[in-house]
């Protein structure tokens, strides 16, 4: 298998045993067997990252080598699948033993504290020294070589952050997101999934609920995060002052993983968090029993519409008012709803907006929701990847999130919890960049500019898992050799995904594919799209691309008039081709003063045939015309003849 | 305005041929005699021949007349005698010779608009095929549309 360029060091440092599945290695994820042939280290396994996911660049670019307690990335790339397919791979040492899901037991204190809390947070405080997060902190993906030895985390780089996480494992404001849109989260984050692990390695058992994600959340929605993972079950206290401060609603109230090192500390840490206003009777909405405005706001999050019918007849700021008695909340509501009236029905998604407001107000630790969905704003890449082509639900409100710049006006109600400066700037950029008209805008392109390594999602080179400019001219020679030649060689993604990886020098080429409607600008587009990333990236023959960007030529050759010279750049199109580079196949289509002198040509013959026309019309029309002058000539010719014999005569006559 | 654009009028000259001819008739009957026989078929084409300019009968005449040449100088060196004239009038070969000249000028008068009508044709003809064929080789060069035919 030819494998593109930027893969080829890849490729060459890494062998990837197809035939050596690990499972239950990198929890979910297929991985196989792997060795680095110059370090000569055989005990490792590449994670295949999903097919139209990215993995996570941040993370693979700031962690390097390998890393204590942490089954870090050693490298990542575009790698062997199988069916002769490629795949993006992340390599990471193997597992050192089982899950402890497959081992499951009740833990002691003393081995929880010794083998797992300390371990971890070692590892938790290095990675936030370096400034990233792990986000894949669940049973499964935590591993222990044997008994007594610290645990070790497993990847979490092969997906987005914490997407592969199950409710159980995740804050509330994070579970209830789109699972790719849970974004990088914070180092709080993985303290709560630690937390929640260790409750689960206590009670030897994973709570019945946390087999329903939805039922998990709205169980730590209502009853706070540490009573629905700990149920009624009885923990040692150490384990249970602990866990309750790490599974602690607001990040901000989580112990550090500094502090986690000295558990007594931890234990003894006491956060003076002032306790939620509480109704004494609960508000029904949506299904959901409605206590404070933590419950409101998430049941207004997922049940919008309703949230908004209940806010729209006041029964809510009533509840605020008289159930809650939060009057304050009330007011603050029906002032943002005569703005959301005001606003009327011209601003786009008005409700959603005031749906989004309200959340915002009633929780300000929520993440964006919008109609039905919730994210996190650096989520936003991956969860437009993950739903392209997959979940037109989540494309179209992701899209009004996008095109409403959702994001600033969210952040603009929680200055205190984001950087709004920055979020309002990326919420514009990425308006900007949806706006671009043509292939090369759009969604698409937004996620491929957001998520540096998400393969080109193209039917056509998927398979090839490119991932780079320089990955996509092998990617479609390769196509080139199977694909139906009807097909055109640059479809939507492969647009964008040009537009996207190429930063700004392939940026003249794909907005040319917008066209408008003229079928010669495309193909000129695409043909020189082709030639520029041939040119760039990829100096060497093509021979199977030249031939099918040469079958989509036939419009531009038919763009000529002059049939001569028609078939001679048929001729010399087909030798071009054969040739196997692009940038001459532009060139022989590109030739202004050719093109010049066609058109005037071209001009000057529909005037010479207007008049052969206007001539041969004449001829037709002047039979008549001609009878006259006939018999008239001919009438002159007996008269002449007639004098002519007289004179003859007469001339005789006279000489003799 | 109506007077400026009424057409010029045109003095016939019928009287003066008519007063030439009386007095062609009145000084030499003789030669008015034969002339009028032998020039029988180029007058009756005159009365006949309704176009302005009389065309077959000026041919007609005209062959007549030359024709007659030679009657005339006969009966000229004969006396101009009446004698002479009806003789000359009632020769057979003299009669037959004239009117086969008028009748030539006739058969002239018809054939030759036919014979310069046919002339014109062809040259039309190849004209047209001529253009036909350079319009369809500009038309083959350029991808324009066929002429219909």
């Amino acid at each position: 298998m030819a494998l593109p360029p930027e893969s080829r060091l890849f490729a060459e440092q890494f062998a990837i045993e197809l035939d050596s599945p690990l499972l239950g290695a990198a929890g979910e994820l297929t991985a196989y067997a792997a060795t680095d042939r110059r370090a000569g280290a055989p005990d490792l396994m590449a994670i295949a990252v999903p097919h139209r996911i990215p993995a996570r660049s941040r993370a693979l670019q700031l962690l390097e080598g390998p890393q204590p307690g942490l089954l870090g990335p050693l490298g990542h790339g575009v790698g062997p699948a199988p069916n002769d397919e490629a795949a993006y791979y992340v390599v990471t040492q193997r597992p050192p033993g089982p899950s402890l899901a497959e081992t499951l037991r009740p833990w002691s204190e003393t081995a929880l504290i010794e083998l797992v809390l300390r371990p971890v947070a070692h590892v938790l405080e290095r990675l936030q020294a370096i400034g990233v997060t792990h986000r894949g902190i669940r049973l499964n993906n935590v591993f222990q070589a044997r008994d007594g030895h610290p645990v070790i985390l497993g990847q979490a780089w092969a997906t987005p952050p914490a997407m592969l996480q199950p409710a159980l494992y995740e804050p509330p404001y994070s579970a209830m997101c789109l699972p790719a849109g849970r974004g990088e989260g914070t180092i709080a984050d993985d303290v709560y999934a630690l937390g929640a692990l260790l409750v689960v390695l206590s009670l030897g058992q994973v709570p019945a609920v946390a087999s329903d994600d939805t039922a998990m959340l709205r169980r730590k929605i209502e009853v706070g995060s540490f009573h629905a993972i700990a149920g009624d079950s009885r923990l040692p206290p150490a384990i249970a002052d602990l866990a309750r401060g790490m599974l602690a609603e607001d990040p901000d109230h989580r112990p550090t993983p500094a502090l986690l090192l000295d558990p007594s500390a931890a234990r003894g840490r006491r956060v003076a968090a002032r306790p939620p206003r509480r109704a004494q009777r609960p508000f029904h909405l949506a299904g959901m029993s409605v206590w404070d405005t933590r419950t409101l706001a998430f049941a207004m999050a997922m049940q919008p519409e309703q949230g908004l019918q209940a806010m729209v007849s006041g029964t809510v700021t009533q509840w605020l008012r008289r159930g809650l008695g939060d009057a304050g909340m009330g007011s603050r509501l029906d002032e943002m709803m005569r703005h959301r009236v005001g606003d009327g029905a011209a601003e786009r998604g008005a409700d959603a907006f005031a749906v989004m407001r309200m959340v915002v107000m009633l929780d300000p630790l929520a993440p964006l929701c919008w109609r039905g969905i919730a994210l996190w704003p650096d989520g936003l890449g991956a969860a437009l990847a993950a739903a392209i082509g997959v979940d037109s639900h989540a494309m179209a409100r992701l899209d009004e999130i996008v095109a409403t710049e959702a994001i600033a006006s969210w952040a603009m109600l929680r200055q205190d919890h984001c950087d709004y400066g920055l979020l309002r700037m990326e919420a514009r950029q990425h308006r900007a960049l949806v706006q671009i008209r043509g292939p090369a805008g759009g969604l698409l392109r937004l996620a491929y500019t957001l998520c540096p390594l998400l393969p080109c999602g193209s039917p056509l080179v998927a398979a090839r898992s490119p991932v780079g400019a320089a990955d996509m001219p092998p990617a479609l020679e390769r196509a080139a050799k199977t694909v139906d030649i009807k097909t055109p060689p640059v479809d939507a993604h492969i647009a964008a995904f040009l537009a996207a990886r190429s930063e700004r020098r392939l940026e003249a080429e794909t907005n040319g594919l917008v066209g408008n409607g003229d079928e010669n600008g495309v193909a000129l587009a695409r043909l020189r799209l082709l030639a520029q990333l041939q040119l760039r990236y990829y100096q060497k023959p093509l021979p199977a691309l030249c031939a099918w960007v040469g079958s989509h030529c036939q419009p531009l050759i038919d763009s000529w008039q002059n049939r001569p010279r028609r078939a001679a750049l048929e001729t010399k199109l087909k030798d071009l081709t054969a040739a196997g580079f692009l940038p001459p196949i532009v060139g022989l289509f590109e030739d202004a003063a050719a093109r010049a002198e066609d058109a005037l040509g071209a001009q000057q013959a529909a005037l010479a045939v207007a008049q052969i026309d206007v001539e041969l019309a004449q001829i037709a029309a002047a039979g008549e015309e001609r009878a006259m002058t006939a018999r008239r000539i001919g009438q002159e010719i007996a008269a002449g003849a007639g004098l002519l014999a007289l004179a003859s005569v007469l001339a005789m006559t006279a000489f003799g | 305005m109506a007077r400026a654009q009424r057409q010029p009028k045109r003095h016939s000259l019928v009287w003066l041929q008519g007063l030439a001819c009386g007095a062609l008739a009145a000084l030499v009957p003789s030669l008015a005699l034969m002339v009028g026989i032998l020039l029988g078929p180029g007058l009756v084409t005159l009365v006949l021949d309704q176009e302005p300019t009389k065309p077959v009968a000026r041919a007609v005449l005209l062959c007549g007349v030359a024709a007659i040449v030679d009657p005339i100088r006969q009966l000229w060196s004969a006396g101009h005698g009446l004698e002479a004239s009806l003789a000359l009038a009632g020769d057979l070969r003299v009669v037959g010779a004239a009117w086969s000249a008028a009748a030539a000028g006739w058969l002239l008068a018809e054939l030759a608009p036919v014979v310069v009508r046919v002339v014109l044709e062809a040259g039309g003809r190849a004209r047209a095929v001529q253009l036909r064929a350079a319009r369809a080789r500009l038309a083959e060069q350029w991808g324009l549309p066929a002429g219909e035919g």
